[in-house]
Parts: structure tokens; C-alpha cells; sequence
């Protein structure tokens, strides 16, 4: 590293305020010390009940067989699937920001990787509920898990994408834990070194695994984060690869296109940023954290909201295109008269509205930087995620190659949207002790862009920034040789 | 002592005009011997051999605007101490269009339907399929939306080059600089939407898909911008190397080699992700009308090519680029460039021969020949447009932040 601190004026500062590492472990520590708002009580309770509401409905589920479901030989993917593949790709943008953005070296990161990490690993707990509930005889769930046995041998099915998404998801989730929990520990060494309870101290100090905070933990800490995010990319690239393989190995119209790997990975990023926005918005108000979570975080995470949402809008497009181009009846017909029309069609213009329309009023830098406007916003996005799962599966398969079995109607029983209350419930649980217990912005992370990034220090770099480039180069040179 | 203006070396002269030289002689000789001759698969060999090269060099050197475009948007200032070289290379646009823009000329109006089956007009009203095809694909269509392109592509990358010339002569203040940045990002957004309205949809659709007017892909769009980015970054990491090795670019260091490096890592994984993904959901589904594609390049005399490519595309990245030690290292960053290069023009004509000459392709003397006249055209005005102006974008409110970059 050099010695000499400087970063443009160009850019905004990442940290507001006067502050100093003192000041930067208060603010976003005393939170968890400190007992909970009125407002987080109401919150927790609503998300405890909804989470209770979704037990109910998979008790229901499990006691009286998939039937509670209204799924039938027609549509047999309805709003279970459509749940999990939402949810698996709200589960994106927390790694995508710790690990590529990690490599990318993109500072603003540090502001909102540590919730987005978490609210990943809540989603992607969410977005396993789905299929192992639907798997109806649940208590057969182990049959997914190759291994000798004496069920005949009986095996899974190598050739399936279903079981590929298995070991995909099961992959990504132990890494992204890993991954968390290891930038955790030195922050929750700093929050057991400020106990002033026993019990406190006590537990805090079991999961921080003993840090001290010496020289040789943190390089290992840095070797374990680069490692990890070198082994994160592929993952977050290859989950939702997977999932669109669910789909697209098939021969069925609508789902068989191989632009889906990179526009599911494209669409889990936009839903996950979204997510992302929806909850940082929340948190930075609640806890009081705009000076660490900017409005040039939000901006930024808006810019990959658009980034992103045009990046599926011209997969759409360039899908519509191939289904006329493709001279192929079956697959125009799923397009231009099972979507664009038909009894379907309002679903596929919500997804077009919601995914592709609306994110292009992030182009507007008065918007961006909006803040309630990018609250919407995000709400909008994970509509129209939601929107386009549905479209695609069900929306595919309620016309299949037989006439006669056309299902012209799925609407969901009332377990089945309660199971996706539930799902809701079991996130902001999960968030809201998430927030309570552990610090939602990575600590560490904030004193290491502190000094070039940080309002005040920023402040100073004027007389760098006066220097002619001979006279900088010629710093830097000796900065670096000495 | 920090060479500011770049002086084409006599010996970068002599081996562009060698290339030139071969390349003109293979042409020529090429008209004669294949072009105007009575044998149709010989005048299909000239015409086939000439789109490849001419649509390879010109999306990759494209390509150098949407990486300067996208750094922009992104705030990536790694790049300003060698922005100069990725300029350079872009500002080849226009003159590989205008190439492009003849040998298409001379297909449409020579009726190579070879080529592209679609000109064929009695084929067109006998086969379903292309008559069904023919509101897209039909000369009139093409024509104009291909010069539109390029009239854009080149006007908007014209638009960015003069937009990095207003930082060589004076500083400018803080308000003169947030109004620069403001305005470099406008224009590359222009460039980066429409960049993705061609090259990310219609035109690989029009210049290549067409070729197998039959069959359809929805990868297939970016699967030509994951090879074309790829190989537009190595140009680039070449350039950088050759002007490092001649002293310029003195603010240029191992850490800018190193990141290039990383985007050639990144961006061959990323391209071969894009082909696996087209080619095991099509080998999977088995459907006859898509597997056709690949039963030309997987059954036929193209196997090999078609291994080869994956190879060095990416095994040779993965493994080579792995470590940190070789993406800092100019030897092994320069092997790598031209295997990139040479790696993406073979991905070219795997994409361009099976569905015009068909099974009976050379790589002869013709092959190599028109290959050497393009590298001596883009040595040539990349040379050219590299003197006119400093190597270094003085004033660049970047620049210093580059200048100290850490990968």
C-alpha cells in the first residue's frame, strides 16, 4: 500500500460526518447495546406471525397432502416453484457484492455488504422451504442425497438439473455462511470487548472464536476474505445458471431458450439489489446510519438496478424476437398467445412494466438519489421478479401440447399464499434479529476506507490534489521506496 | 524522461508494412485465383474468408469503446494512464466499418447467397422458412440498419475520443471537472444502450446468425460480445505492452498489466460460460432444428477447430492467468494476448465456414494471408491515431488516482 492517502474530489466521500475509529465502532455498536425501539418490537412481532401463519400452512400441507395446494397435472409448478426461484434470486445480490465487488475493488461496498450478506443467507433458507415442502412425503427428503444404500440401490438422478440445484444451492449457501460469519468475527470481537455484562461478554467471546486482533489473524482474515470471494464468484454466477437449467434443459416452449443462464443470473441480481435497497432504506432510518449508508451507496446500488434491469429487458426482447424468428409455432404460440395475449397476458405486462419500463427512470440522476422513490422502487422490482417467475412457469405450462389438458386457470389455495407469508415471515425474523444482535455494517470494513474515503479526510486532500502529476509521481515514487 | 508523443519505430513501420504487404498480395491473388473464378466454392471461400476477418476486427476494436464506455459508467479510473491506447484502437471503427460495408456490398449485390442463403431469391420463395424470415432478413433491412450502426458506433466513439482530448492542455477546475465527468457519462451511456441494441441483440443476429438462416440461438448475441470483449481487452494488452517496451506510458505499471490480465482471465471465463451454456442446453433438449448447428461443427471435418477452440479459449486462460506472478509478467502477457486473439479470429471462422464453405474448409495460404492484411491495417491506423495525440491525459481528473492504482 502506499503511504500517501488520496482518492478524486470527483468522488463522494463514503463515510459522512467528522468521524474517527472511535466514533465509527459507537455509532453503529450501540444499537445492539442499547435495548430495542418500540418500532422493532411491532416489526418483529408482525414478522413472527406471519412466520407462525406459515407453519400453519405447511402443517397443512404436509397432514393433508400437496392437494391443499391447487396445483394440478397441468400446472404442477405454480407458486411453490415460482417462490424459490424468487427467493433463491433475491439470495444474489449479497454475494455478488461481497465477492465480485470485493474483486472489483469497489469501496462503496462497505456500507452495505454485511446486511446484504445476511438478508442472502435468509433468502436462500427461505428459497429451500419451497421445494423440500413440495416434495409432498417430506419425511423422504433424504432421498435427494446420493449415497449407497439398501433401498435397492436406489439413486438419485444424475441427468437431473433438479438434483444439480441441490448441490448448487447447498454449495452456495455453506460458502455464503462462511463467508459472513468470518467478516463477522472481528466485529463481534469488538462488540464482546465492550461488554459490560458477563453474559454478554461471555457469548460474544464464544462466537468470536477467540480474535485478538494480532497482526497474523488479520492476514489471515484478508487471505480467507480473497479466497473465499474467488471461490464465491463461480457460486454466484452457477446457482442460478442451475435454476435455469430447470427450465431450459426441457424441450417445453417457453423454457427451452439458452439465453437463460446469464439472464436468470441478470434477473437474480436485479431482485437482489432490490431487496437490498428495500432493506437498507428501512435500516439506515431506523438505526440511524446515513452516514455510512449514503445516498452515493443508494445511487450506486440504483445504477445496478438499472444496469441490470435492462440487461433481462433485452433478454426479454431478444426472446420475443427468436419465438417470431425461430418460425417455430409452438414456441410463437406460447409467446404471442400465451403471454402477450391470452387469459395470462396481464401477468407477462406486470413483469414488462415492473422489470423493464420502470427501472429506466433510474437513468435520472434526480431519481437515483431519491430516497423514497428508490423505496417504491425496489418494492416495484421484487413485484415484477416475482411477476416473471410466474410468467415462466406457469405461464408456459397451462397450455400444453394436448388441447384437451389446457388448464385455463391456476389460481393459488389459501396455503399456498400462506406459505409464501410465511417465507416473508422467516426473512424479516430472521432480519430483524439479525439487526438486534450483530452489527449490520461491517466495522472493520468502514475503518479501512475511513481514511480515503471519509468526509474529513477528504477534506484534507486538497493540497494533493493542487500538486502537479510530475511532483505526484515523483511522491508516490519515494512514498513506495521507502 | 517520460516520452509524451508517440513516434512510430522503424521497426513497427517495417513489420506493418510486411503484413500489409503479404496481405495485399494474398488478396489480390485471392480475387484472381478464388474470386472470379468459375468455381463457386472457390468465389465463396474469398467472400466467407473476407466477412470473417472484417467483422472479427471490426467488433473487437469496437469493443475497445464499449470498454472505455463501461469504465466510465462505472468510475474505473485504473484505466486513465493507458486510455489512450483502447482510443486508439476504436478510432478504427469507421474505417473497419467502411470495409465491413463493402464486402457486404459486394455479397448482397453479388448475390452470394452462399453466404447468406437469405439473398437467394428463388430459395426465398420456395423455402418456409426464409420466406417466413424475409421481413427481417432481406437486404434492404440489413443494409440500412447495418450503416445506421456504424454511422453510430463510430460518431459516439468519435464523441468519446474528443471528450479525453479536452484533458491534454490545462487543468481543469473542480466545477470544469464534475461538468467533464457529467458529460463522459452521457455520451457513454448513449454508447453503451445502443451498443446493447446491436451488438448485445440484431446485428451478430444479421452479420453471422444469418449465415444459418435456418437456425436460431437467443445466446447468440452475446455469445459474439463475450468473444469479441475478450479479444478487444488482449488488443489492448498488447498495445500496452509494446508502448511499455518502447518507453512510453511511463505512469503505466504492473498493476494495470496485472488488471487487464484479470479481465482477460474473467472475460474467457466468461465466454466460455456463454458457450457452454448455448451448447449443453441445445445438446440437451436434442432438437433437430437447433442440434443441426452443432452437428456441422462437432461430426464433420470442423472437430478439431471446434476442440482447438475451447482449448485455447479456455483452457490455455484459466490455466496461465491463474496465478498472480503471470498476469505481471510481459512475456507470458503478451503469449497470451495473440493466443487470445488468434483463439477468438479461430472462434470466428468456426462461426462463419461450416455454414458457408461447408465441409470442405482451408486454412491455407488465403486464410493466413487476409489474416496478415488485417493485422497490418490495424497496426497501421492504430500506429497513426496514436501519434496524434499525448500518451498521457494530463489533466484528467483521474489521472492521479491511476496513477497510485493498487489492483
Amino acid at each position: 500500500m502506499s503511504l500517501i492517502k488520496y482518492e478524486s474530489f470527483v468522488r463522494e466521500p463514503l463515510v459522512d460526518g467528522e468521524k474517527n475509529y472511535h466514533v465509527v465502532t459507537e455509532e453503529i455498536v450501540h444499537t445492539i447495546e442499547a435495548k430495542p425501539t418500540r418500532l422493532w418490537y411491532i416489526g418483529f412481532s408482525i414478522a413472527v406471525i406471519l412466520l407462525l401463519l406459515g407453519i400453519y400452512a405447511v402443517y397443512r400441507e404436509v397432514t393433508y397432502g400437496i392437494t391443499e395446494w391447487n396445483l394440478g397435472r397441468t400446472v404442477g409448478w405454480g407458486w411453490d416453484i415460482t417462490n424459490f426461484v424468487w427467493w433463491v434470486g433475491i439470495g444474489h445480490a449479497g454475494t455478488l457484492i461481497s465477492a465480485i465487488l470485493l474483486l472489483f475493488r469497489q469501496g462503496w461496498r462497505t456500507g452495505v455488504n454485511r446486511a446484504a450478506e445476511a438478508m442472502t443467507i435468509f433468502a436462500v433458507i427461505c428459497a429451500g422451504q419451497f421445494p423440500i415442502w413440495h416434495m409432498g412425503r417430506v419425511w423422504l427428503a433424504f432421498f435427494v442425497m446420493p449415497y449407497p444404500n439398501t433401498r435397492g440401490p436406489l439413486w438419485v438422478n444424475f441427468n437431473s438439473p433438479l438434483l444439480w440445484d441441490v448441490f448448487a444451492i447447498s454449495t452456495y449457501f455453506t460458502v455464503s455462511l462462511l463467508f459472513w460469519y468470518t467478516g463477522l468475527i472481528p466485529d463481534l470481537a469488538t462488540i464482546r470487548d465492550r461488554a459490560r455484562t458477563k453474559l454478554r461478554k461471555m457469548l460474544y467471546g464464544i462466537v468470536s472464536f477467540g480474535w485478538s486482533g494480532s497482526t497474523k489473524h488479520w492476514q489471515r482474515h484478508e487471505s480467507l476474505a480473497l479466497v473465499l470471494a474467488g471461490l464465491s464468484t463461480p457460486l454466484v454466477l452457477s446457482v442460478h445458471t442451475i435454476v435455469s437449467f430447470d427450465f431450459a434443459t426441457s424441450v417445453v416452449p417457453g423454457w427451452h431458450t439458452t439465453i437463460f443462464p446469464p439472464y436468470f443470473v441478470a434477473g437474480a441480481i436485479f431482485s437482489g439489489f432490490a431487496m437490498v435497497q428495500t432493506l437498507m432504506v428501512v435500516t439506515r432510518r431506523v438505526m440511524n446510519l446515513q452516514d455510512y449508508i449514503t445516498i452515493g451507496h443508494i445511487e450506486a446500488m440504483n445504477k445496478v438496478i438499472v444496469l441490470t434491469g435492462s440487461i433481462v429487458g433485452c433478454a426479454y426482447l431478444t426472446e420475443l424476437f427468436i419465438a417470431w424468428y425461430g418460425a417455430n409455432i409452438y414456441e410463437s404460440d406460447a409467446f404471442f398467445k400465451g403471454r402477450l395475449t391470452g387469459p395470462y397476458s396481464w401477468a407477462y405486462w406486470i413483469m414488462m412494466t415492473c422489470n423493464v419500463a420502470a427501472p429506466q427512470l433510474f437513468w435520472f440522476k434526480k431519481l437515483r438519489r431519491n430516497i423514497e422513490f428508490t423505496f417504491i422502487m425496489s418494492i416495484i422490482v421484487n413485484i415484477g421478479m416475482w411477476f416473471e417467475r410466474f410468467v415462466i412457469i406457469v405461464l408456459s405450462i397451462f397450455r400444453d401440447y394436448l388441447p384437451s389438458s389446457w388448464s385455463m386457470y391456476y389460481a393459488a389455495s389459501i396455503y399456498e399464499v400462506g406459505f409464501f407469508m410465511g417465507s416473508l415471515g422467516l426473512f424479516f425474523t430472521a432480519y430483524f434479529l439479525f439487526s438486534k444482535y450483530f452489527p449490520v455494517i461491517a466495522i472493520h470494513e468502514i475503518k479501512h476506507v475511513l481514511k480515503t474515503s471519509g468526509e474529513s479526510y477528504k477534506a484534507r486532500m486538497g493540497k494533493i490534489e493542487s500538486e502537479d502529476m510530475e511532483q505526484f509521481y515523483h511522491e508516490i515514487h519515494e512514498a513506495e521506496h521507502h | 524522461m517520460i516520452k509524451q508523443q508517440f513516434e512510430i519505430p522503424a521497426g513497427y513501420k517495417k513489420w506493418t508494412l510486411g503484413f500489409l504487404a503479404v496481405g495485399i498480395l494474398a488478396l489480390v491473388l485471392g480475387f484472381f485465383v478464388l474470386g472470379i473464378g468459375k468455381d463457386e466454392h472457390a468465389q465463396t471461400r474469398f467472400w466467407a474468408v473476407l466477412l470473417q476477418n472484417s467483422l472479427f476486427f471490426l467488433m473487437i476494436c469496437n469493443s475497445a469503446m464499449f470498454f472505455i464506455c463501461a469504465t466510465t459508467l462505472a468510475m474505473g479510473s485504473w484505466i486513465t494512464t493507458f486510455r489512450r491506447v483502447p482510443e486508439a484502437i476504436s478510432s478504427l471503427v469507421p474505417i473497419l466499418g467502411i470495409l465491413a460495408l463493402i464486402v457486404f456490398a459486394c455479397i448482397i449485390f453479388g448475390d452470394k447467397y452462399h453466404i447468406y442463403p437469405w439473398l437467394d431469391k428463388n430459395a426465398v420463395a420456395t423455402d418456409r422458412v426464409l420466406n417466413y424470415k424475409k421481413g427481417f432478413l432481406n437486404p434492404v433491412f440489413f443494409l440500412v440498419w447495418t450503416i445506421f450502426t456504424l454511422c453510430t458506433w463510430s460518431f459516439v466513439g468519435w464523441k468519446m475520443r474528443q471528450l479525453s482530448r479536452e484533458t491534454d492542455e490545462r487543468p481543469l477546475s473542480e466545477n470544469q471537472a464534475r461538468q467533464f465527468t457529467w458529460k463522459n457519462t452521457i455520451w457513454g451511456s448513449v454508447y453503451i444502450v445502443f451498443f446493447a441494441l446491436t451488438v448485445g441483440s440484431s446485428i451478430p443476429w444479421l452479420w453471422l446468425m444469418s449465415i444459418d438462416a435456418h437456425w436460431f440461438s437467443t445466446m447468440y448475441s452475446w455469445y459474439t460480445f463475450g468473444s469479441t470483449f475478450v479479444s478487444g481487452i488482449a488488443l489492448m494488452g498488447l498495445f500496452v505492452i509494446y508502448l511499455k517496451n518502447q518507453g512510453y506510458l511511463e505512469y503505466t505499471n504492473d498493476e494495470h498489466l496485472h488488471d487487464i490480465g484479470k479481465f482477460i482471465f474473467a472475460f474467457s471465463i466468461f465466454w466460455t460460460y456463454l458457450w457452454f451454456a448455448q451448447f449443453m442446453l441445445i445438446w440437451y433438449a436434442n432438437i433437430p432444428e437447433e442440434t443441426i448447428y452443432f452437428k456441422a461443427r462437432l461430426q464433420g471435418s470442423y472437430r478439431g477447430i471446434f476442440w482447438l477452440n475451447l482449448i485455447v479459449n479456455f483452457v490455455a486462460p484459466i490455466l496461465i492467468l491463474m496465478t498472480r506472478g503471470s498476469k505481471r509478467n510481459y512475456t507470458i502477457m503478451t503469449f497470451m494476448c495473440v493466443l487470445i486473439l488468434l483463439g477468438h479470429w479461430l472462434d470466428f471462422f468456426q462461426m462463419v465456414m461450416p455454414g458457408t464453405v461447408g465441409e470442405h474448409y482451408n486454412l491455407g495460404w488465403y486464410e493466413w494471408g487476409i489474416l496478415a492484411l488485417f493485422i497490418g491495417l490495424v497496426m497501421h491506423f492504430v500506429g497513426k491515431s496514436l501519434t496524434k495525440s499525448p500518451m498521457v491525459p494530463k489533466y484528467h481528473p483521474f489521472l492521479k488516482e491511476s496513477i497510485m492504482h493498487h489492483t
